[in-house]
């Protein structure tokens, strides 16, 4: 089952469009990475898909509906993590993840459950009553993580996830990742370790001056750049050559 | 040496700018205004006062004390700025003629409060005391002689100690510069020239202590973010200064506030607002403040009319300025993507500030109590507030 597809989507800050005719989708289950160059247009993809940018053209799909048509149930549909931290100065780390459970819905025994489980994962259970601006760049990050984590939605959308988080958080993330992906939940993840999302991506989407040079799994990337055995790296760099003599 | 002049005259007129820029909102602001009706009423029940004060009342221990006590507050203005800590490093030896010129404006910036405060006690001193007038003249020189021996010795003991331990220092000062005036008051200038005397060995002692000693860069650049910061707070009352973090605290003592909040989505934003406005110094202060000085001037001004306007214009204020601070979208915030209803931030910052105007308005009515009709106040604070809220627009952008 599709879970999100975009379709034809054009769009930008300005008129000037970034992402152009972007088309892909993501189905149950499936971990999809977004790879391309700084100011290859992820996270205008991303901040397109989550609602904060609207499509010039085009449209969105999430869950069979687009964000105008059932503004509830696209945003309950899917959690973010941003690439910087955005946490609330004035909430302790406890009711940080208090409102969010909150906002979506989730009642107080589940809450409780789930947060305990995150918690410990996340080695953060003796900072409930933190304020962020005593925390680590990791630590924040690990915040946002617990949140998106809490609601356990259907999609999850990870702007570079492992910048910031040390390795032992690198492993968690991986995990829960993982967990949430058997239990049928989307991931669409951007990020720069190629070699992490070598690994765990199901699919790989490689996005190129705002459109899409190729997608599929990693053989059906060596397949589109004519380079058997390659890496995800050599193919990052050979997209990059690309470039220089356009 | 021209050279690091020059670094001081570049630097000062930077913070002048800086200043001034500021400045102008703070006495343009609604608080400017206030201000006048408070010094003009503390001003008249003043002149009232001294009609009838009694010849026994200790004004020249009080006059000293208040003097005193500011001129041992005399915090050195450097305009250091963190890169020094590198880039002045080879300069070390030629930095004293730029602590000159930062001491020379540090004297000449705060001279004028305690001559202020001196001034405004000349009244009081004639009516209780029997100096005479060049007696009275002599005691502002003997001020001037202070103020500057308390700048040096603040600087130098800062210096040589590096910041630490600064309240002996400070103590110290205070005791010798409240006594020095005191005897001043008093006709006891053979003590004035003692104490005088004392200051300048304390002072003379610490400089030897500085010869020693290389640059506490560090210190001083603390001292200075923390002034600056201070100033920009300051204005931040009066107008938007960008680069300001309003800083939070927990404020343990209003939590039960948030039981209000009843755990359910409808409430999200309300959750976080009611908490929001309570922690951020910038938003819950600005609620202070105004809802003291409605209160004082209700309480000193026995004038109904006039009551009713400040508490009137002091609602309009505190809500008008609040509905922004809450309601306007500046940065990305996590609450845009959830998936509750747009209008229930409008309606959380409405609730919030429905409770602490009626809050406001009791402490004016109460305050009031004495006056005819007094009740007034508070209906004017609820329905100007409720009027502010409903007739300003929205400065929320759609998302």
């Amino acid at each position: 089952m599709t879970v999100l597809q975009l379709t034809d989507v054009t769009g930008g800050y300005t008129r000037k469009p970034v992402i152009k005719e972007l088309s892909f989708t993501i189905g149950e289950g499936e971990l999809v990475g977004l790879i391309g160059l700084n100011g290859a247009g992820k996270s205008t993809t991303i901040k397109h898909i989550i609602g904060t940018l609207l499509p010039q053209q085009g449209e969105i799909r999430l869950n069979g509906v687009t964000l105008s048509e059932d503004l509830d149930k696209y945003r309950s549909s899917f959690s973010y993590i941003p690439e910087t931290p955005v946490l609330y100065d004035e909430l302790t780390l406890r009711e940080h993840l208090e409102l969010t459970a909150m906002a979506y819905g989730i009642d107080e025994q589940t809450l409780e459950v789930r947060s305990q489980s995150l918690l410990k994962e996340f080695r953060m259970e003796k900072r409930l009553n933190w304020f962020p601006s005593h925390f680590s760049k990791g630590m924040r990050q690990k915040v946002m993580i617990m949140c998106a984590f809490l609601v356990n939605p259907q999609l999850y959308i990870i702007d570079e996830p492992f910048v910031g988080l040390d390795p032992l958080g690198i492993q968690s993330l991986l995990e829960q990742m993982d967990e949430k992906k058997k239990d049928g939940a989307s991931i669409l993840m951007s990020t720069h370790i190629l070699s992490t999302a070598e690994k765990h991506c199901d699919r790989i989407i490689l996005l190129h001056e705002g459109r899409v040079r190729a997608q599929g799994t990693m053989n059906d990337l060596r397949r589109a750049f004519q380079m058997p055995n390659a890496t995800l790296d050599d193919l990052y760099i050979a997209m990059t050559k690309e470039q220089d003599h356009e | 040496m021209n050279n690091l002049q020059e670094v001081w005259s570049k630097r000062f007129n930077h913070y002048m700018t800086e200043v001034q820029k500021y400045m102008r909102f703070v006495f343009t602001g609604h608080l400017a205004l206030v201000l006048v009706f408070v010094i003009g009423a503390v001003g008249y029940q003043y002149s009232e006062w001294l009609k009838e004060v009694a010849g026994t009342f200790p004004a020249e221990w009080i006059v000293a004390m208040a003097i005193g006590f500011i001129l041992a507050l005399s915090r050195p203005v450097t305009l250091l700025r963190e890169p020094d800590q590198v880039y002045l490093l080879p300069l070390e030896s030629k930095m004293s003629s730029y602590f000159i010129s930062a001491l020379k404006w540090t004297f000449w910036s705060q001279t004028g409060l305690p001559f202020i405060i001196y001034i405004v006690a000349i009244p009081l001193l004639k009516a209780v005391t029997e100096l005479s007038s060049g007696q009275i003249w002599l005691g502002l020189a003997v001020i001037v002689v202070l103020k500057y021996l308390n700048v040096h010795s603040e600087f130098n003991y800062r210096y040589a100690n590096r910041g630490a331990s600064l309240a002996i220092d400070r103590i110290t000062r205070g005791v010798l510069s409240i006594l020095t005036v005191q005897s001043a008051l008093t006709d006891g200038y053979s003590y004035v020239i003692i104490f005088i005397i004392l200051l300048f060995v304390y002072n003379r002692t610490l400089a030897k202590r500085v010869k020693l000693q290389p640059i506490p860069y560090e210190h001083f650049v603390k001292v200075e973010q923390n002034r600056m910061m201070g100033f920009y707070r300051f204005a931040n009352y009066f107008t938007d200064v960008p680069h300001l973090h309003g800083s939070i605290r927990r404020r343990g003592w209003l939590n039960f506030i948030y039981s209000i909040v009843q755990y359910n989505q409808k409430n999200t934003q309300s959750y976080l607002v009611y908490r929001t406005f309570i922690r951020t110094d910038d938003h819950f202060y600005l609620w202070v403040r105004l809802t003291a000085i409605s209160g004082l001037i209700a309480l000193f001004v026995n004038i109904p009319i006039v009551t009713w306007i400040v508490a009137a214009a002091l609602g309009f204020a505190t809500t008008i300025q609040l509905k922004y601070a809450l309601l306007s979208s500046g940065d990305f915030r996590m609450d845009r993507l959830y998936p509750v209803d747009g209008s229930q931030r409008k309606n959380a910052v409405r609730k919030v500030l429905r409770l602490f105007m009626v809050i406001q308005a009791i402490v004016v009515m109460l305050c009031s109590i004495g006056q005819p009709l007094f009740f007034v106040t508070g209906i004017l604070v609820i329905a100007v507030s409720e009027l502010t809220f409903q007739m300003t627009k929205d400065p929320s952008i759609e998302y």
